[in-house]
């Protein structure tokens, strides 16, 4: 359990920024995890926290002690810090029991305490009847608990995941999500995680860290940042969205190629952009005052994913699954917006990540 | 695969049977016949002539000696290249780079330049540096002698540490980085992490160096024929060659045993070191490209870089600096620089003798058909066993491996034994028997360069030219060998080098006709004028170091020593 205080820390590759100017404290118990696309820097600062990495400038402390600054470094080895690496990075020529037991070996603890204890951490990852297994001889998942039980086993105060689930498959990457949450509740530990994956981001965190090109464009709950996005980027990378252009005027906005107009009281004038989520916009039946047409439907299961073209915008439709099937491509329908969010005109084109 | 009728005539089934046929005849006879041999001295078989391998005397001591020797060369050499790729792959040693490239560079250099050369530096009575050694801490006498076994395993330790050192590097720099990190995150320090984790992990791989040292050491010619010979230390190898130049019926029956005997353990060394490196490989590469974490030398970092300097100027430039410092020396018995002692006459008598120019034209000669002909093979042999399903596809892969493994003296007696007249065939005093041996020994080499390169290219590719109607022919010169020519020409070069240069084989086998470079040096060392023999060395360095470079411009960068 323990404090980690990123004091205005900046890193830089020669000429090439990778994050700037982190500043932030992540509270004792916390779940916070670091999401952006690949080669946004979130890597960085959970290796800089590691100590496998030496900020350019700034000063990273944990629970005030000062374990990198301009004049201090303290090694990955004296920091008391667990990781589990993307890769696992489990010991091929050690079995489960020796992986696991490793960081006990070298506190010097007694055979008996090693025992007792790597027993009891192989039980709460559910590998207790593989322990004298080779790594050769488990599987991805399995392997993967070899190296969560080998981060937790010295009883760290801070636990770092470097997108661990990414070599898992869906199934089991959806469960792991939900037993790393269950282990950080039971343990009571400071774990930051790094993902580029906004599913896992949304399940597991207390908080989430939203980067894009070494800046964090904003941090807050999983539900602040999907509802209430600082800017066109977070809004496009966590969740789906659609993006409009209008303009701003008296009280309302005038959508361009869209025939409609929204009412909007906030402070910005002239040109906007407009993020609407997709299930934020509903099929009404009857007569409305938004006309599309319906393109193409896609049955999800849970959801019906629908595409329809209004003016001359196509937009995104999450509708319920009983929607499916009502309304014949080409047919005409009739929507109804109802949440939006509004940003300043940006040249940018955020859609495109997806795509 | 294509039609199974048996009448129809396939160039592809019929290119690749031609080679196997080849193969056959020039490897697989002689190499049989060696054996056959071996348990039948005169006609009948006995065990007479291998029980003579250990109680002969002459035949036991050179035994001994080859064992002592190499084994000793591979314990130096492990213990040279792992802290050497170790500090070069993973510390902030100052100019890790060029060390790195140093070290590699000198696995190029034909051997015997280094036995000349610490000929001249160590000599017991006049060596360069016993003298400046002698003087330096005023001993009462000169403090080396290389005239001995340890002068041996000095100079074979030195030119053969590369083979470990490239070896070991490969190896560390394909493990992935965080198998250590996770190490230190658990508490380990990086001494503790080196040897609780790097160390183990590599093991397969450290292993697999060793060996491969001890077998190029065993089967080292050059070095002992050199050392060995003023010394009386007769090797295996050299001793071989004694017999083969005696020619007696009772001497070549102990020089079969003897390369039976050799070639036995070369084989088996090799395939044991295949085995661990296969059975027990951790190496792995992970899915992030993560440079591994450098460790800091810290107070350590400039002191241990003057050691690493210091090494690299002992075995590389105190050498190499003497070749050309002796080309260019009138009277050995004074310094270079001593009063009117600097002369070019050395090198102006290498480019000026025809039986020079001419062996140099027939190396060039030689090692270009090796090469080219080496391609040839190693092209279709390569798309034999990545590219169909057919059984016993590996077993060329396999003859070319075995090929190369077999000790040098091997197989140049194995072919005088087959390919003077025995078996029909007689190439004996032609060209075509150095070419055939140069194929054999060097051919792995582009085997494994073109072999890789085929793997990287999808097949996919070429079924596309195929369902678009290209023939084989066709499908080969159009789409894969263009997409692979960097390799080719790798390969290429890589044969091509060590055949230019070859000492061992080419000692046996040249007649009046067909001397090479490596001859020619040999018998200038040995019998004329050192200074000349010096000359042609430093212009065979200036040679490599010229087709290293031409490798590399050729092949895109792509590949270079």
């Amino acid at each position: 359990m323990s404090v980690i205080t990123i004091d205005h820390v900046s890193k830089q590759y020669g000429n090439v920024t990778v994050l700037e100017d982190f500043h932030d404290e992540f509270k004792d118990g916390e779940f916070v995890t670091l999401l952006g696309p690949s080669g946004c820097g979130k890597t960085t600062m959970l290796r800089m926290l590691a100590g496998f990495e030496k900020p350019t400038s700034g000063e990273i402390r944990l629970d005030g002690r000062v374990v990198s600054s301009a004049d201090t470094f303290v090694p990955p080895e004296k920091r008391g810090i667990g990781m589990v690496f993307q890769s696992y990075a489990v010991w091929p020529h050690m079995n489960v029991f020796d992986n696991v037991a490793y960081p006990l070996k070298i506190q010097k603890k007694s055979k008996a305490e090693i025992k007792e204890r790597t027993e009891r951490v192989l039980e709460a990852v559910h590998l207790s009847q593989y322990i004298t297994r080779m790594p050769s001889e488990l599987s991805g998942g399995q392997q993967q608990r070899v190296a969560l039980g080998r981060a937790l086993i010295a009883q760290p105060k801070v636990l770092l995941l470097d997108e661990p689930l990414s070599n898992l498959d869906a199934k089991l990457r959806e469960r792991m999500c939900f037993e790393i949450k269950e282990i950080q509740q039971r343990f009571g530990i400071t774990v930051v995680y790094v993902t580029h994956d906004q599913n896992e981001a949304m399940t597991m965190s207390d908080r989430v860290f939203v980067i894009n090109s070494g800046v964090v464009q904003q941090s807050g709950s999983p539900i602040d940042i999907y509802q209430h996005p600082a800017n066109q980027f977070v809004a496009d990378f966590v969740g789906k969205v659609n993006l409009l252009k209008g303009v701003s005027e008296n009280g309302t906005i005038r959508l361009t190629g869209v025939n409609d107009i929204l009412p909007y009281d906030g402070p910005l004038t002239g040109p906007v952009d407009v993020m609407i989520r997709p299930e934020k916009i509903q099929i009404v039946p009857g007569e409305a005052h938004l006309k599309a047409v319906m393109l193409r439907e896609f049955f999800m299961g849970d959801f019906d994913d629908c595409r329809v073209r209004s003016g001359e915008k196509d937009l995104r439709i999450i509708a319920g699954a009983d929607t499916f099937g009502k309304f014949e491509p080409g047919s005409e329908v009739g929507l109804e917006i109802t949440d939006f969010r509004v940003f300043p005109e940006s040249a940018e084109d955020y859609t495109k990540i997806l795509t | 695969m294509k039609s199974k009728s048996r009448f129809r005539f396939d160039v592809k089934w019929a290119v690749i049977l031609a080679i196997i046929a080849f193969l056959l005849v020039f490897q697989v006879l002689p190499l049989l016949y060696l054996t056959i041999r071996a348990f039948f001295p005169e006609g009948r078989f006995s065990m007479e002539g291998l029980k003579r391998i250990y109680s002969y005397a002459l035949n036991r001591s050179c035994l001994v000696n080859t064992l002592i020797v190499s084994a000793m060369s591979m314990v130096f050499g492990i213990l040279i290249s792992f802290p050497l790729a170790w500090l070069v792959g993973r510390t902030n040693l100052y100019g890790r780079k060029f060390f790195r490239t140093l070290f590699v560079t000198t696995y190029m250099v034909p051997p015997y330049v280094g036995a000349m050369a610490w000929l001249r530096l160590l000599n017991p009575t006049v060596g360069t540096l016993n003298v400046f050694l002698k003087n330096l801490f005023h001993l009462s006498a000169l403090p080396f002698n290389i005239y001995t076994r340890g002068g041996l395993i000095w100079v074979l330790t030195t030119f053969y540490y590369p083979y470990a050192f490239i070896t070991i590097s490969r190896a560390l720099e394909n493990m992935d980085p965080t198998m250590e990190e996770a190490s230190r995150i658990s508490g380990a320090s990086p001494l503790k992490t080196l040897f609780t984790v790097t160390i183990p992990l590599m093991l397969p791989s450290i292993i697999a160096a060793g060996l491969l040292v001890f077998v190029a050491a065993m089967s080292c010619y050059g070095i002992p024929s050199i050392i060995g010979a003023p010394g009386k230390i007769y090797t295996v190898t050299t001793r071989i060659a004694e017999y083969v130049s005696i020619g007696s019926a009772e001497g070549l029956t102990d020089a079969t045993s003897l390369a039976f005997f050799l070639m036995v353990l070369a084989l088996i060394i090799l395939y044991i070191s295949e085995r661990v490196l296969a059975r027990k490989n951790y190496i792995t590469i992970s899915g992030k490209s993560m440079r591994p974490a450098i460790v800091d030398l810290g107070r350590f970092r400039i002191p241990i870089t003057i050691l690493v300097a210091l090494f690299a100027v002992v075995v590389i430039l105190i050498p190499f600096g003497t070749v050309f410092a002796t080309s260019l020396t009138m009277n050995m018995g004074k310094s270079v620089f001593a009063a009117g002692n600097l002369t070019t006459k050395y090198w102006k008598t290498i480019f000026s003798r025809s039986s020079i120019f001419k062996s140099a034209a027939n190396s060039l000669l030689y090692a270009s058909l090796a090469a080219s002909f080496g391609m040839v093979i190693c092209l279709i042999m390569a798309y034999l066993s990545e590219r169909t399903n057919v059984k016993g596809k590996s077993i060329p892969n396999f003859l070319i491996t075995v090929g190369s493994g077999t000790p040098s003296v091997v197989i140049a007696l194995a072919l005088i034994m087959t390919m003077s007249g025995r078996f029909g065939i007689n190439i004996y005093n032609t060209l075509f028997i150095m070419v055939i041996a140069y194929m054999i020994k060097y051919m792995l080499m582009g085997l494994r360069t073109v072999g890789s390169a085929y793997s990287q290219v999808s097949p996919s590719l070429e079924e596309a030219a195929q369902i678009s109607g290209a023939g084989w022919i066709r499908r080969l010169t159009d789409v894969l060998f263009p997409l692979i020519i960097p390799s080719i020409v790798a390969g290429w070069f890589l044969i091509f080098m060590p055949s230019f240069y070859e000492l061992t084989m080419s000692n046996l086998l040249y007649s009046s006709n067909t001397e090479t470079l490596g001859v020619e040096l040999y018998l200038y060392q040995t019998y004329h004028s050192q200074q000349t023999a010096s000359a042609m060395a430093g212009a065979i360095l200036i040679l490599v170091m010229v087709f290293n470079f031409l490798m590399g411009k050729l092949s895109k960068g792509k590949f270079s020593i």
